[in-house]
């Protein structure tokens, strides 16, 4: 995942890592503290500007954070409802629908009057990139407060044409987010056919309690996943269900369901109950 | 907080109507896309993919043309003539060639929209 936002970032017009692009020298000073925890956590992570607006800030000075995992550079696409020019920067107000975000681009006077560069050019410089009042805009940046207000410090601003970009950033916000929230999708069949394509209580509370359960489960196979989902899910007695049932119920082979019992067994998250063929789950 | 309008289908109207029975919701201005099949002068509608048509109320300075798909913001209300629920237009966007749009996309996304509210909308009442 990380790799994919990653090649993206560096193919949009700033070159990837600190290569000194006229941005990163002024970061650098502005933070000297944070600085190099934010260089640790260059992940450009897709966010909605409802997000933005409800990250927390564990403290003033601190980066902040989305779903409880440290969020610096961001990317988002809304609409754009302003654009306000001073001569050291450009200010966009960006809405997508899920909240409004002002986003501050700083024009850099080195790169501004050069043609051959989309670096630092502001409105009102003809080109393909040319943000125009009420369309849809891309805003690559780091998430900033000042004073009591939060903004993005954009590093790169270009306009959206297709709207199945719009549509795929909102999916990959919420892919993300279910990643930071959830854990990682688990088997092809298992936790990964509950996220998106799952039930309607899936949003529920109940829900997300089983992924987290999910989570503090040691790492296993896909079939003793599977097991283990299906004794979590199936209405049983106190003593289980027989290992042939969950068989057939799996349509594996009972030797696969087996071997998936005896690991569940090892890593001490079920028991066996009237015999060692019937498993229940191990509830602490 | 900012206005949120959130992305919906024609079939969620009702739910954002001002006198629905499930409460009143937080908003009732929403957004829809889709493509516009008529103009008649101060109402026009558009075609939401295979989801059926909307009639939406027309200001006097609105532009919109024939063809084109579009994204519109709009109050949920009541048609006159007992026409059933359409939208008071505030403010389209022309996103061009219907052909260009991939309106299954925007259909899982209207579904991801209404199942992971909590990164969308704010909620309190009933999502």
């Amino acid at each position: 995942m990380d790799g994919g936002y990653n090649s993206g970032y560096g193919g949009s017009s700033f070159g990837g890592g600190g290569g000194g692009g006229g941005f990163m020298p002024g970061e650098m000073s502005a933070s000297p503290a944070g600085g190099k925890g934010e260089m640790n956590n260059n992940t450009l992570r897709p966010v909605t500007v409802k997000q933005i607006l409800d990250a927390s800030q564990p403290f003033p000075e601190a980066s902040f954070q989305i779903d409880g995992a440290d969020t610096s550079s961001i990317v988002f696409i809304g609409q754009v409802r302003n654009i306000s020019s001073q001569t050291t920067n450009v200010t966009y107000k960006i809405d997508d629908g899920t909240g409004e975000i002002e986003a501050k681009q700083w024009i850099d006077s080195a790169t501004a009057d050069t043609m051959d560069t989309d670096d630092g050019k502001g409105p009102g410089v003809p080109g393909k990139d040319q943000i125009e009042l009420n369309g849809y805009a891309k805003v690559f940046g780091k998430l900033k407060t000042f004073g009591n207000k939060r903004f993005v410090g954009a590093h790169c601003v270009r306009p959206v044409k297709n709207i199945n970009e719009l549509h795929c950033h909102l999916l990959e916000a919420t892919a993300v987010h279910l990643f930071f929230t959830r854990g990682p999708p688990g088997g092809a069949a298992g936790a990964g056919a509950g996220g998106i394509a799952g039930a309607v209580g899936d949003a529920s509370m109940g829900g997300a309690d089983d992924y987290s359960a999910d989570r503090s489960l040691p790492a296993m196979s896909p079939v003793a996943r599977k097991v283990y989902s299906l004794l979590r899910t199936e209405p049983q007695s106190n003593e289980g269900l027989h290992c042939q049932l969950i068989a057939s119920k799996l349509g594996l082979p009972p030797a696969d369901v087996a071997r998936a019992g005896e690991e569940l067994l090892g890593t001490g998250v079920i028991f066996s109950t009237v015999d060692e063929q019937t498993w229940a789950i191990l509830q602490l | 907080m900012s206005l949120q309008t959130p992305r919906i289908l024609p079939s969620h109207l009702h739910a954002f109507h001002p006198n629905t029975a499930n409460g009143p919701r937080s908003t009732n201005t929403v957004r829809l896309l889709g493509t516009v099949t008529s103009l008649r002068g101060d109402t026009a509608t558009i075609t939401c993919g295979n989801h059926g048509d909307v009639t939406m109320l027309l200001k006097p300075d609105a532009h919109l043309q024939m063809g084109r798909l579009v994204e519109v913001l709009g109050k949920v209300v009541d048609l006159e003539g007992g026409g059933g629920i359409g939208l008071r237009l505030l403010a389209n966007y022309d996103w061009g060639n219907p052909a260009d749009c991939d309106y299954k996309i925007y259909e899982k996304l209207v579904d991801v929209t209404h199942r992971y509210p909590q990164i969308f909308y704010d909620t309190g009442d009933a999502y």
